[in-house]
């Protein structure tokens, strides 16, 4: 069994792997499907109560992986600044590991694809890759809305 | 205390369910032996220089983080063997409705397969799936 928390290097290698062997359009359909069909949990959450909702979804799964991050909810805006990503910090702590070169690329790609269409404009903002800062900002945008 | 968070359990089941859906049941074992040369490079170096006692660290620390059902010991004085009565993640995978790949007990017999092969030993995994229980041994041999 490959631990949870070693989880976060076997997920580098696996983008670095479909990307190399299968090339960079199947690495994206990779984060598409899994937008589609795994992260139901966060889906949910976002149809039943929007930005509340990812506030809720983020407070759990960042609270378990021990981020360093400050989140913001207002009427009109939900934003999550990453100071120290956790999952940057397992890549870079652990040298012998080779971090996919583009490994923060999967956050934009499954989070706008999950949010947008409720309505919302989700933006990931990365400041600095090897240290895992960035910011995540959704604001409400009803021209993408999809019917359900 | 390393933080655990349990989906990614389920995470790591839908790229095995993704790789042997599209490409093939042999490229999901190519992943599996590169991230365990990869990913295990310390683990496969302490298991050739400290031998089986470096591969019960670990297992002892990965299953008591996972808060697993397992039991760890010598047999023979030879082989070190581990029983997982219990495995916590197929149980949180399914308590939390994530799919299960078919492939997904195999994947900890190739992982550890690669593993041992590359730092001079040999391993036998037998798991039932459907019950979520298996039992792993290690011992010296093979080519290094």
């Amino acid at each position: 069994m490959i631990s949870c928390t070693e989880f976060i290097m076997a997920y580098s290698e696996l983008f670095a792997f479909i990307e190399e062997r299968h090339g960079r359009a199947e690495l994206d359909r990779f984060w598409e499907e899994l937008a589609d069909e795994f992260l139901q949990n966060l889906r949910d959450l976002v149809a039943a109560k929007g930005l509340e909702g990812m506030h809720e979804y983020w407070t759990h799964t960042l609270t378990e992986e021990g981020a360093d991050q400050t989140m913001t909810l207002t009427d009109g805006e939900f934003r999550l600044e990453m100071h120290h990503c956790p999952s940057t910090a397992i890549l870079r702590r652990n040298k012998h590991i080779k971090p996919y070169k583009d490994y923060c690329d999967h956050c934009k790609v499954l989070y706008r694809r999950i949010i947008d269409p409720f309505g919302f404009k989700c933006e990931v903002t990365v400041h600095d890759a090897e240290h895992g800062r960035c910011t995540l900002r959704v604001v409400p945008c009803p021209a993408n809305l999809e019917e359900k | 205390m390393a933080n655990v968070h349990k989906d990614f359990h389920g995470c790591f089941s839908f790229g095995l369910r993704f790789l042997t859906a599209n490409y093939g049941p042999e490229e999901t074992e190519a992943y599996l032996r590169r991230t365990a040369r990869n990913v295990y490079a310390p683990l496969i170096e302490a298991l050739r220089m400290r031998g089986l006692p470096a591969l019960q660290d670990h297992w002892n620390n990965i299953m008591t983080l996972e808060g697993a059902d397992f039991d760890l010991h010598f047999e023979n004085d030879d082989t070190l063997v581990l029983t997982i009565h219990k495995c916590p993640a197929i149980s949180h995978m399914r308590e939390f409705k994530y799919d299960v790949c078919e492939g997904f007990c195999e994947s900890t017999r190739i992982v550890n397969e690669e593993i041992c092969a590359l730092a001079g030993y040999v391993t036998e995994t037998e798991y039932d799936q459907a019950a979520g229980r298996c039992v792993q041994r290690f011992r010296k041999g093979g080519a290094e």
